[in-house]
């Protein structure tokens, strides 16, 4: 402990927590930039942080719905399956619009085209749900938004024709390149940079005004109301721009970026409930917190696929070998489970949050002015004692 | 000195069968100090959210500045110039001091600087001697300093008519002179203040005038003492003297 406190009074008489925490962001990016230039990496660790960055921002962006909005969401993933199966229609049936009078057919569309497309569509049915939204709060919110969400799925996984059903829709690949080694290398840096831009539009709003009205709400939206804050508008506002973002990052990884298509048990509540568990873990209210905490949690996952104990004194197993090797199965979600449990247990603003607070400096600016909670009596006393 | 206009025409309220407020008139034409007054039930609370647009009236109509806001949104009615606070305190509670005067100052004015407005939130908390808890969240203030700052609030608004529910309830002896001094530099700046109270000393001492409501109906409207020796009033809320 005094070794810490030795270091930290180093780092604020040198080069300050805010700059040591963007040099770590900055070592951070190097290193992802890195990663897939590395020989000895496989493509298939490439393919667990390409998921990674996917689940970085589908979490980070239900942190800014959830965590800063206060608008507790179940219809994340069903945004983005919106944004991956319109994207992929489109892409293979075209559509009309008889009454405008303008017709995409397949052909004329390219797979951005239909990505972007798929995106719009997200963000309409965005406004739509927040529209209906606009009136229930926390539980009904909550409610309704699964039933949303399971209704979504169970058209996906019904209107088989279309949708291919429990098999899954192929969108159009986003990039055709022949070499597979280089084509996971392009996907990687394709789904970073993805997630980079993403997480800036997310801190753009959160610290502009309208983040501090979205926190407002989140805090008492009645209390907000009366300070003049439009709740109505930024309510949907905030689930459209939420499910545009999930929307298009849903069609690009879906678009052989991350996967070569989307099948319906990508939206069954269970993976709703990784969201917001990689969310919790990380930081509900902090954007990067939920986005390293997805990344950090499916890291932990797929390496927790098979456990490997090799066995101390020369002991060997049944079948004669000196390892015990264990298939996890979903036994690894049970620990991810007891983990979540821990973190809200005790760490309710996630396990990251007292690592960004640190660098962010924010408790220093508490202890500067008086943090210790005075009685009314203590904060009279102290009044009749400035007049005098 | 902002335009003071808000206007009152038999303004009505039903819950179900429980009429709350019934066809209240009244207008407020200047800043005056208004105190609002009646026993448990009696609908000041019901007519605080209907005249603040968290409520829409059953019937009647309300103009403020020649806007007529009845029915309107609350954030719209806050925009035309009517600010309030809640007989328990709503400050944001995991959001710092600053953030909660950040808030309205932003809604209010959008294209103002930051710094403009962090300035004359800095003037307002000290005014109110809260100053030193700009970076506190506000859920770690006291009861007390949660009062002040709602109504540090509102001055970043710079509403021309100003509600204050119960500003005296739950609060030290001493820091009611605070918000006593508070009302008055707001009202000298020219500002309309209805504000309710069961503290009669307060509502005496600070009335310029006085709205009594017993079952949601206005049963007067006038100088402090002349209502003060309304029989209607007295029965209704006041009583009367042991020796009467």
């Amino acid at each position: 402990m005094a070794l810490f406190k030795r270091f930290e009074s180093a780092i604020d008489n040198g080069i300050g927590r805010r700059k040591l925490g963007y040099l770590l962001i900055a070592l951070v990016i190097l290193f992802f930039l890195w990663f897939p230039n590395d020989a000895s990496q496989s493509n298939y660790a490439k393919t667990v942080f390409i998921s990674g960055f996917f689940y970085a921002i589908l979490s980070s962006s239900w942190a800014l719905l959830a965590g800063i909005a206060g608008q507790f969401s179940f219809g994340h993933m069903a945004f983005m399956g919106i944004g991956a199966y319109v994207a992929g229609l489109i892409a293979r049936d075209g559509i009309s619009f008889a009454l405008l009078g303008i017709s995409v057919t397949p052909e004329s569309i390219s797979a951005l085209g239909s990505i972007i497309v798929g995106t719009v569509f997200a963000g309409l049915v965005g406004l739509i749900i927040g529209w209906l939204l606009l009136r229930l709060r926390a539980a009904y919110l909550a409610l309704f938004t699964i039933a949303f969400s399971e209704l979504f799925r169970i058209m996906m996984l019904t209107e088989y024709d279309y949708t291919g059903g429990s098999n899954g829709l192929s969108l159009r690949p986003l990039l055709e390149i022949a070499d597979v080694n280089f084509a996971r290398q392009v996907e990687y840096y394709l789904m970073f940079g993805l997630l980079i831009v993403c997480l800036l539009a997310l801190y753009w709003v959160a610290n502009s005004p309208i983040g501090l009205f979205l926190r407002a709400m989140r805090e008492d939206e009645d209390a907000a109301s009366a300070l003049g804050v439009n709740v109505v508008r930024y309510k949907i506002l905030v689930f459209v721009f939420t499910s545009m973002i999930v929307g298009f990052a849903g069609a690009v990884f879906y678009s052989d970026v991350g996967s070569e298509r989307i099948i319906p048990e990508q939206l069954e509540i269970l993976q709703m409930s990784l969201i917001i568990a990689y969310a919790v873990i990380g930081g509900m209210e902090s954007l990067i917190g939920a986005a390293a905490g997805a990344f950090i949690s499916r890291y932990l996952l797929e390496a927790m696929r098979q456990v490997v104990i090799t066995l101390p004194f020369g002991l060997t197993t049944a079948d004669g070998s000196d390892a015990f090797v264990w298939d996890t199965g979903f036994w690894r979600f049970a620990l991810f489970g007891v983990v979540m449990v821990f973190t809200l247990r005790y760490m309710r603003n996630g396990l990251l949050y007292p690592i960004i607070t640190w660098f962010s400096g924010r408790d220093i600016a508490m202890k500067e002015t008086v943090a210790i909670r005075e009685s009314d009596d203590e904060f009279a006393a102290r009044l009749e004692q400035d007049d005098e | 000195m902002s335009e003071i206009n808000l206007a009152l025409n038999k303004v009505s309220k039903r819950f179900g069968g429980n009429q709350a407020v019934d066809h209240v008139s009244f207008a407020v034409t200047q800043p005056e100090l208004i105190g609002m007054i009646g026993p448990n039930g009696a609908g000041k609370t019901t007519l605080t959210n209907l005249m603040s647009g968290m409520l829409k009236p059953s019937s009647g109509t309300i103009y403020l500045n020649g806007r007529r806001i009845d029915g309107h949104p609350a954030y719209d009615v806050t925009r035309a110039g009517l600010g309030r606070t809640f007989q328990i305190t709503r400050a944001l509670g995991r959001m710092t001091v600053m953030e909660n005067m950040m808030v309205p100052g932003l809604a209010h004015n959008p294209s103002a600087r930051r710094s403009e407005l962090e300035a004359r939130a800095h003037e307002i908390l000290s005014l109110l001697t809260i100053n030193h808890l700009t970076n506190e969240l506000s859920r770690a203030l006291s009861g007390g300093q949660r009062k002040l700052l709602e109504l540090g609030r509102l001055l970043m608004l710079d509403p021309s008519v100003i509600i204050l529910d119960e500003p005296f309830a739950g609060v030290h002896p001493r820091l009611q002179d605070t918000i006593t001094n508070y009302i008055y530099r707001v009202h000298e700046n020219g500002k309309a203040i209805i504000f309710i109270s069961h503290n009669m000393g307060a509502v005496f001492e600070l009335s310029q005038r006085l709205i009594v409501l017993h079952n949601g109906a206005l049963i007067a409207d006038g100088e402090p003492q002349v209502v003060r020796n309304d029989p209607a009033v007295i029965d209704a809320y006041l009583g009367h003297d042991e020796d009467d």
